[in-house]
Order: structure tokens, then sequence, then C-alpha cells
């Protein structure tokens, strides 16, 4: 006898299941953010209050005190544009680890697509990061800086970093299901990830060597890549992939970044039929 | 072979056991000296050997004692678990949700929660849209539909959630103990949408513990008992043989909690 994927009559069509996909992970991701913030006075404000928070702590330590700031003209605006980043980075995948763990009783009463899950959490994320966006261009403008043609690849490279958040929250959130571990070793991570990222010192500062090790992750390459071409009257204080990897240097990070989704879903896939009862 | 035609749901032989892990740790040291020792884990038995067909346009009923797999069963069913062995054979539609109210969060409005739930359970946008006055109306909560969630009552979250429920698409209905809740008026209501639903020809799978409605609705009754089909067919009987094995413990326990 065949075995009929129970889920299989529940989808009459694939354009429809699609449709019903994208909608779910919207209605879901709104909800959440919509969550994040209920009850509190200022709500959505929090989503820019606290980068900027971290940004203006960082610029009085760094900018100021070891005079990080005398180097470029626009240190201030580039540690914005890091810290931004680094949040979207940490949020995202942070909420991604949890993800499924936290929406257990979705898991165990309801038949849907699970990747709905932890890609839900990394929009929330990005919601977060489009009302920070908004701040940094506001820096950008105040700053006096012209916008180019070229600052059209800037969504390209949000594209690849939101891609890489996406697969490592794929990861994370299966991997969080068997061993709880997992949160705190990535709570760490982060916080090592957040000082081998150049976010407030300028990559000039390390050796060589140093460098190419720090743009083996695409957080970085994407961060160096939008400051380059935002920064592009300054070019000298701005070292990207290129610099550092050689002329095809970009090509490691962004295979990074599809080897860490092909992964992602593979893992994924693998543990997803006993997500239900494992959570 | 397929499923015969008649057959909405046909069970052949499944099997489901679950590892559950062991805490063996003794000590917060010990947690540290070892901190990727493999868990141990338990097994314990679900299911064994389950075979049953379900009918198309039946009002199908599951009962059995605590503990005897009645939920597993529906959740493997519905796709959630999958089973070790054997196969579920399913024809038509079958409803994404085993319980009503999936999703709710008490902290958003009914409002809200209408939109993130009838989503969840499939409608579409145009859909929501046409059906929201129709899901408000029969949960006679108009006046309370903007009023976060966590200072309605029980009674009223079920009665938002079987609104919202019976909007879905589906033909075959799969639903875990919701008889046992709610007033008696909404009980009322709830039974009429029952009949309605068997006259569009909808298929219904119930797991419950309330004898009286197995009585009123279904159609034929399977008694699970230690993960194996005890009993399965006309109704009386397969009740009669339920209450003389295990009394009414269960389903006085049941009235308790509710």
């Amino acid at each position: 006898m065949e075995t009929v994927a129970p889920d299989a009559g529940t989808r009459p069509a694939k354009g429809h299941a699609l449709r019903h996909r994208v909608r779910t992970l919207h209605v879901m991701a709104a909800a959440e953010y919509k969550l994040k913030y209920s009850g509190s006075a200022l709500g959505y404000v929090w989503s820019a209050l606290k980068p900027l928070a971290l940004f203006t702590m960082m610029y009085l330590v760094f900018g100021r005190v070891f005079k990080l700031g005398t180097i470029s003209p626009y240190y201030a605006v580039g540690l914005l544009i890091g810290i931004v980043l680094f949040t979207f980075f940490a949020d995202a995948t942070l909420g991604g680890t949890y993800s499924l763990v936290s929406r257990e009783s979705l898991l165990r009463k309801l038949v849907f697509p699970r990747t709905v899950i932890p890609t839900a959490a990394t929009l929330t994320a990005a919601i977060t990061f489009a009302v920070n966006t908004a701040v940094v261009a506001l820096f950008i403008a105040w700053k006096g800086i012209v916008p180019r043609l070229d600052w059209l690849l800037i969504p390209l490279l949000l594209l690849e970093l939101y891609v890489f958040v996406l697969g490592l929250s794929l990861i994370l959130s299966a991997l969080f299901v068997r061993f709880r571990d997992i949160a705190q070793v990535w709570e760490l991570a982060l916080q090592l990830i957040f000082y081998a990222t150049p976010v407030i010192y300028p990559l000039s500062f390390l050796p060589p060597w140093a460098q190419s090790i720090e743009f083996v992750n695409p957080l970085t390459q994407v961060l160096q890549d939008i400051r380059a071409l935002v920064f592009y009257d300054d070019p000298a204080n701005v070292i990207t992939a290129t610099d550092a990897l050689g002329p095809y240097g970009r090509l490691i990070p962004i295979a990074i970044v599809f080897a860490t989704v092909a992964i992602g879903l593979l893992v994924f896939k693998h543990d997803e039929p006993w997500f239900a009862e494992r959570v | 072979m397929g499923a015969a035609p008649e057959h909405a749901i046909e069970v052949t032989n499944v099997s489901k056991t679950f590892r559950l892990p062991h805490e063996r740790r003794d000590s917060l040291k010990e947690h540290f000296l070892h901190p990727f020792t493999r868990t141990v884990y338990e097994r314990q038995v679900a299911l064994t050997g389950v075979s049953f067909a379900v009918r198309r346009h039946e009002f199908f009923g599951v009962i059995g004692p605590n503990g005897s797999g009645k939920s597993t069963l529906l959740k493997i069913l519905a796709g959630i678990y999958r089973q070790d062995s054997g196969s579920v054979d399913v024809r038509g539609r079958l409803s994404p949700f085993i319980e009503l109210g999936v999703g709710f969060n008490t902290e958003l409005t009914a409002r809200d929660n209408v939109r993130i739930n009838a989503t969840l359970l499939g409608l579409s946008k145009r859909q929501l849209d046409e059906r929201f006055d129709a899901i408000v109306a029969f949960s006679e909560l108009e006046r309370f539909i903007d009023r976060k969630l966590k200072n309605f009552s029980s009674g009223m979250l079920l009665r938002l959630a079987y609104s919202i429920a019976i909007q879905a698409e589906f033909d075959i209905l799969l639903l875990d103990e919701v008889l046992a809740v709610g007033d008696q008026s909404f009980q009322e209501k709830c039974f009429a949408t029952f009949d309605s639903m068997r006259a569009a020809g909808k298929t219904i799978v119930i797991v419950t513990h309330d004898l009286a409605a197995v009585t009123r609705f279904c159609d034929r009754v399977l008694l699970l008992r230690d993960g194996s089909v005890e009993a399965v067919g006309e109704v009386r009987a397969t009740v009669a043989r339920y209450r003389a094995k295990h009394g009414d413990t269960d389903e006085i326990a049941v009235a308790a909690r509710a």
C-alpha cells in the first residue's frame, strides 16, 4: 500500500500553497513584532532607540576616548551602520534559535510548513532593522553624503546578509530542539563575533592575515561593502573583501552564505518530522 | 492496493514509540564533567498495530482511557507525528488543526487573533475578509472584538476559536477533546454545526471523553486501550464495553476539570 503524505491533501495547488506560506509568514512576523512592544509606552520607538543608545556609548568610548574618530570623518556613521547590521544579525539568529521551541504549541497542534517559524522570527528582526535603516539614512543625509546610483547594490548586499541569517536560523532552531545548550553557545558566539567583526575598529588596524580571517564571515564582507559604497569619497579608509582576499575575494563569503543555507535546509528537513514530539 | 473509495481515512498497522529523554545527571558537577554524554532515553510505546478505516461522511469517535494513545493517533492522522511503521491513507483535505484556538495570543486583540488564527487555518486574505463578519457574528462576541484575549473568559475563547475553525476549508475534520468544554448553549450551537457539516458531506473524527456526546453524534466508535484497538464499530455496544471495562472514572475526571 502506498503511504500518502498526510498533509498532501491540505494543499490543493502549488501556487496556492506558496501564497498561503507567504501570507502565514507575513501575519506571524507582524504579530510577533506587535507583541514585542505591546504594553510599552514608547512602542516601536524602542526599535530605533536600542541601537542608538549603544551607538552613543560606543562612539564616546571608542570614537572619543580612544580617538578612533580622528582617523576618518565617517567614523561615527560607519560605526552606526556596523551596530545596526550587527544588531540585526544577532536579533535574527537568536530569535531564530528560540523560534521552534517557543512555538511548541503550534508545532503540536497544527499542520503547516515548519520552515515558516524560523523564517518569521528572522522577518521580525528584519522589521526592526528596517526602522533602524531609516535612522541610518537620516545620519547619512545629515553628513551631507549625496546618494549615488551604485547604492542600488546595497539592497542586494542586505539580501545576502538576510539569506545568511536565514540559513543560520534554520540550523540553530533545529539544533536547539535537540540540544538546549545551543542557545548558550550561540549567545557566547555572538559576543565573540561582535569583536571579530570590524564594527568599532577599522580593519586597517589588523595585520593582513587577521583581515583575511575576518572576511570569511559574510557579515564582515557585507558591512565593508556597504561602507565602501556609502563613503565613496573616502575609499582609503574602507578595506573590502577584494583588498584582503584577492580579486575574487568576495566569492569566499558568498559561497559560505550559500553553503549555510544549503546545510540549514538539509538539517532542518532532516529533523522536521520529529519536531512536534521533541520540542 | 489503495484505499477503498468509500473510505476517507484508512489506517493500517500503525505503530508509534516515543523516546523520552531520561534525566540521569545526578549533580551539577557531573553535568559539567560530561556535558556531551548522550542522554538516556526511555522507550514508551504509544500505539501498536492499529488498523481501522473511517468511512466518508462519517462522524467517527475515538475513545479510551487516559494514556491509551488517542491523541497520538489523532496527531499521526493529521501528520503532526510520524508513525514508526504502518500506513495512513487519507482521501480529501484534512483540517490542518487538531485543537481549537491554535496560536491564540492573549496579548493581542480578538480581531488580530481572528486574522492570525484564520490564516494559520488556511484561509486566504479574501476568504478572511468575506467571512470575518460571519466569524464574529457566530461567536456572538461583537462587543469584545477589540479587546485583548487575556480579558476573555475560557468560554468566550472557545466560542471565538470554534467560530473560526468552522470557516476553515476541509473535507475531514480532526478534533481533540472539543466537546468537554464550553457552556450548554454554545455546545448546542456546535452540535447544530456538526449536523450541517455532516449534511455537507464532511467527515469528522473526534477524540473525546464525553461518552454522552459520542452516543448522540457518532456513527461509529474506535475504542483504544494501551495503544491497541480494543473494539471498533457500532456506538452503543462499544461505549457499553468501555463503560463496563473502565468504569466512568475518566469521564468523571474530565467533568470535574471542566
